[in-house]
């Protein structure tokens, strides 16, 4: 029974992943991408990782929705933006993901009144994540920390080729 | 962490201290001049600190890195290649990138990848040293803002190598979910108690060579190389196509030989069926350019190619050591010589527009008007195509007596049949480069004052002091092996 909990998150992911590689309107397939991250936070949370599916959220949902609110607002100009909207959100549009996100909540709680870890069996909690992290992988967190100064300074330079040509206009 | 771990891990602080120092010093002052001295001091002294880091080794630092005399020897090889490549860059970078200092910052993150990757001993510490490694190439690649072809060059690259980090992430999640360790080390034992023919390990450690196999651009994954090298500026195009691929050949060795994937001989076979296509498709490919640099990047294929030979040879016990003998000082050699063949392009197309470009009939008779530059590019032609007197020439005896000893008849058919075909087009620049000038035609200047010929003169000498006094390195290697 509760294995189906797993294979049901799974399928949402799948799906859900698919359908926000098939959309061709950005703003569907940023919904169905939030969804599929949400339905991979499940997953973690039934194997007994509940602070990497909390981290799931928070980082990539979280940062999916700030762009999506990016999006709203540039092109949220005036009576075209107000009507362009009406249009996305006809009910074709919403009902399938909100199914999906429905489903996956559904799981949630069903999982939460069982014990932490319903697939493995071991559940790991924040402090267990916390003292690998800055034990024996000290030197991993020290490399992304490089990583994402490379990722950081690349995006910078890459990003002024625009600023500096919108300048020069 | 013990002070003896501090000591092994010198090199990596004293690149990661360069890294923080040259960052500071851009917030607060640019100065191209100043970043890349800073930049290359810094590299100097980590390849410098790989000498008293060797008093430590061997030495396990935590999990993730196995600091051993080899990977301190490619740390050392790593960084000269990143100091040169800043000093190469640095009359390129200041006429074709606004706001340079970056270039010099990204280079040193870049070859702190290299230097992860030379002493990972961890699936984590490889993969995020090859992201470190990459995702620094990718804005080097995309750095000068005034053409179009660099861009291009780097987005084909990003794309191309996020999904080859994704399947080499996949294949990593299939060997955790059946061996349950990230460790090599620990891989290898578990594996050894494992059912051998378990496919999940299988598909895992196939998905991890077949990512990768695309990072070292060896056929059929092959396909983005002459756009990202052509595209991409000169001096990144030879770090690119030497430390770049150095890294993952050496990790890929060390995962290989403790995972002891060896034991798949089927994946075995596959890397010696993709080395004969890459030394054949290399070279034929090679054939039909017109633009150096393409050129050279189906040479590369062709190169790895020849590499490739000895995962076959290492299946034989006996073998193994001269094969991992040979495949470092190939490496050694083909760095040495990749870093000196890139540098003398950068130097000879120094005052075209599209300085990205170099045809064929660019270089004519530069014999004629620069004879010190031509010398130059011909010997590190000559060293790619292995010719003796050169470092190329004893990588690739190397290479053949590892085969031979190996008794692997059908790669060492296609080692000599790729090398003949090989020297065929590096001779066709020497023609290109010794033809007398035509006079209506515009003949390119070089340009670079003394600091890049200087530089390049030495590495000339590098090529031809490995090439005729290789002794003092194949004992360093014996000794260390």
């Amino acid at each position: 029974m509760m294995e189906s909990l797993f294979y049901i998150a799974a399928l949402v992911a799948v799906m859900s992943t698919v359908a926000a590689l098939t959309r061709a309107n950005a703003i569907h397939a940023l919904i169905y991408l939030i969804v599929s991250l949400l339905a991979v936070a499940v997953l973690f949370f039934l194997m007994g990782a509940p602070f990497a599916a909390a981290l799931e959220i928070v980082i990539y949902a979280g940062a999916i929705m700030v762009l999506f609110v990016f999006v709203i607002m540039m092109l949220n100009l005036g009576e075209s933006g107000v009507a362009r909207e009406q249009e996305w959100l006809t009910p074709r549009n919403w009902v399938v993901p909100g199914v999906m996100a429905a489903l996956l909540l559904l799981e949630l709680i069903l999982a939460l009144r069982h014990a932490p870890a319903l697939t493995s069996g071991i559940s790991v909690d924040p402090k267990a994540v916390g003292l690998t992290l800055f034990g024996p992988y000290i030197l991993a967190v020290e490399i992304s920390s490089m990583l994402l100064l490379a990722g950081l300074v690349g995006a910078y330079h890459l990003g002024r080729r625009f600023i500096v040509r919108r300048e020069k206009r | 962490m013990s002070p003896a771990d501090f000591t092994a891990l010198l090199p990596l602080l004293v690149l990661a201290g360069t890294a923080t120092v040259l960052m500071l010093q851009v917030a607060f002052l640019r100065s191209v001049n100043v970043t890349a001295g800073l930049a290359a001091l810094g590299l100097a002294v980590a390849a410098l600190s790989c000498i008293t880091a060797a008093s430590q080794a061997p030495l396990q630092v935590t999990p993730l890195l196995q600091v051993d005399h080899l990977a301190l020897l490619f740390c050392a090889v790593f960084c000269l290649a990143g100091a040169v490549t800043v000093l190469l860059s640095l009359d390129y970078i200041q006429c074709h990138g606004d706001e340079p200092e970056e270039y010099f910052l990204l280079l040193v993150l870049s070859t702190m990848g290299a230097c992860i990757l030379a002493s990972a001993s961890h699936l984590a510490s490889l993969l995020l040293g090859l992201e470190l490694l990459s995702v620094a190439l990718y804005a080097l690649i995309a750095y000068p803002n005034k053409s179009i072809l660099p861009l291009e060059a780097a987005s084909k690259y990003l794309v191309l190598s996020g999904a080859a980090s994704a399947t080499i992430l996949f294949g990593f999640a299939l060997l955790y979910a059946a061996s349950g360790t990230l460790s090599f080390s620990e891989l290898g034992l578990r594996l050894a108690t494992l059912d051998g023919a378990d496919p999940i390990l299988l598909v895992g450690s196939a998905m991890v060579f077949a990512g990768l196999a695309f990072k070292l651009s060896a056929v059929p994954f092959h396909l983005w190389t002459p756009d990202v090298y052509s595209g991409a500026p000169a001096p990144i195009t030879g770090f690119l196509a030497s430390v770049g691929k150095a890294a993952v050949l050496l990790v890929m060795l060390r995962l290989f030989l403790e995972a002891d994937l060896l034991r798949y001989r089927i994946l075995i076979e596959l890397t010696g069926l993709m080395a004969i296509f890459s030394m054949l498709a290399g070279n034929l490919l090679a054939l039909l350019q017109s633009n150096i640099k393409r050129m050279l990047a189906y040479s590369s294929i062709a190169h790895i190619g020849y590499l490739l030979i000895i995962f076959m040879v290492s299946l034989d016990l006996g073998s193994r050591t001269l094969a991992i003998e040979a495949a470092a000082f190939y490496l050694v050699a083909y760095t040495v010589t990749t870093i000196a063949a890139f540098g003398l392009l950068t130097v000879i197309s120094a005052n075209q527009a599209e300085r990205e470009n170099v045809e064929l009939h660019h270089v004519n008779g530069l014999f004629w008007h620069s004879p010190l530059l031509a010398g130059l590019f011909l010997v590190s032609l000559l060293s790619l195509a292995g010719i003796p007197l050169t470092a190329g020439f004893i990588g690739k005896f190397y290479i053949f007596n590892a085969a031979v000893s190996g008794h692997n008849w059908i790669l060492l058919g296609a080692l000599i049949v790729g090398s003949a075909i090989g020297i065929y087009y590096y001779l066709r620049v020497v023609y290109h480069l010794s033809r007398r000038p035509e006079k209506h035609h515009t003949q390119p200047k070089a340009a670079g004052g003394w600091l890049t010929r200087g530089l390049a003169c030495a590495l000339i000498l590098g090529i031809l002091l490995l090439g005729m006094l290789p002794q003092p390195l194949m004992s360093y290697l014996q000794s260390i092996l």
